[in-house]
């Protein structure tokens, strides 16, 4: 009995206290929590909405599943855009992978048919600054604009003016374009499959 | 009385200074180091990351000088992280809901506050030991004197690294026709620490001289 006398004079400050804080954190968290989650959703709408013009408004289309190359798997949520007139003008995921320095995190856009990619954005990065964020400038994301949606694949040296299969890589930062390729080329060939298997678009045969 | 009045104002004049420079948390403590060398890149977030601090300092000096009472010797570093963890939550919940670019920057900067030493060495030298209205000027004059410091070293390195302060364009970029080339380097860890070493340097001279 003493014991738990003890016990209970020792502590009674931390239990009490530990409630109270408790009791601001929850009441903090109820107030602002669908602020945070508006922000959230606002930013990813404002990059899909950068990638794909047309699009007037983007339909959530299902949870699907990407497996890296070293076996991980991570969720992907898969986005329909949609144009003013109802008409489907692409569609819009998320994808992730190793970068530099940290994860990358990208949103992947490509065309109606899964035949052209649209362009991709930065949901998130920490690459070296002055180099491997230079994944996030226009010179080098616009040579994904209207690249066809296959295997890309990085090169050192050429012509990054014409959009084809061939990606050219910052100079300096090779394992930054280098990620972001890899990240691209992994994730379509699997989500391409995933959206076939459900009927979202043709097979292409 | 009029005796008492003085010297109460005195502590109060003396307890602010001491934050401000002369027990500065960066420049003199040498306490607060992770955030003094990750978030100064730009000055921007460093603004931010020393208002949530001075947020922080000053609600935890509050509680903590509140309750100094009733703390048990032995549970009282746990009672003021746990103040800390608190405020810093409510921080962070802040930046999220209100400025998210900015909390997307600092990124795991702002939970790290609650690591930050000099609140916890404030709660434990000041607060815990002062009364209400000297906990308060402990608070303020600790959080000012670390923004200040903040915000200089994060000028230097914008300066630098972007020719620009507070995104305000102040040199013109060799890459639109003008003369400054911008260090990367600067805007990277190495930059935090050259800078700060540099000026270190300079506050020992500076406060040599005046000794």
């Amino acid at each position: 009995m003493s014991k738990i006398k003890h016990f209970i004079e020792q502590s009674w400050l931390l239990i009490v206290a530990s409630f109270l804080f408790g009791l601001l954190i929850a009441v903090t968290n109820a107030a602002w929590s669908p602020r945070i989650e508006r922000n959230k959703v606002e930013k990813l709408n404002h990059l899909m909405r950068g990638l794909l013009e047309e699009a007037e408004r983007f339909e959530p289309a299902g949870e699907l599943e990407i497996t890296s190359s070293k076996g991980r798997k991570a969720g992907s949520s898969l986005f329909k855009a949609v144009s003013g007139s109802g008409e489907c003008v692409g569609w819009v995921f998320n994808a992730q992978g190793p970068g530099f320095a940290d994860k990358i995190e990208l949103v992947i856009a490509v065309d109606k048919d899964f035949e052209k990619i649209a362009g991709f954005d930065c949901l998130a990065s920490n690459e070296t600054p002055g180099f491997g964020d230079k994944i996030k400038e226009q010179y080098y994301r616009n040579q994904f604009v209207g690249a066809p949606a296959g295997e890309l694949v990085l090169v050192k040296a050429g012509d990054s003016e014409r959009i084809d299969s061939e990606i050219v890589a910052i100079s300096g930062a090779t394992v930054s374009s280098e990620a972001v390729v890899r990240i691209i080329n992994n994730s379509m060939t699997q989500i391409r499959r995933q959206m076939r298997e459900k009927g979202l678009i043709g097979n292409g045969e | 009385m009029a005796n008492d009045t003085n010297a109460t104002a005195g502590v109060y004049k003396e307890t602010l200074i001491a934050g401000l420079w002369r027990e500065n948390p960066v420049f003199r403590l040498l306490l607060g180091m992770c955030p003094t060398l990750a978030v100064t890149a730009a000055v921007k977030p460093a603004l931010t990351m020393g208002l949530s601090v001075i947020f922080v300092l000053f609600c935890s000096n509050i509680v903590v000088c509140l309750m100094r009472r009733l703390l048990k010797p032995h549970l009282r570093i746990l009672m003021f992280t746990l103040t800390i963890a608190t405020f810093v939550t409510i921080a962070d919940l802040f930046l999220k809901a209100f400025a998210p670019v900015m909390s997307e920057t600092l990124g795991p900067y702002v939970p790290l506050i609650i690591v930050n030493c000099i609140i916890i060495c404030r709660a434990e030298a000041c607060a815990s030991k002062n009364g209400l209205a000297v906990s308060i000027i402990d608070a303020l004059g600790m959080g000012v004197g670390f923004t200040l410091v903040l915000c200089v070293l994060a000028g230097v390195r914008e300066l630098m690294s972007a020719g620009t302060i507070f995104e305000i364009p102040v040199f013109s970029l060799a890459r639109t026709g003008g003369w400054f080339v911008p260090w990367a380097a600067m805007s990277m860890p190495v930059g935090a620490f050259i800078t700060l070493g540099l000026m270190l340097g300079l506050v020992n001279v500076v406060s040599k001289k005046t000794a």
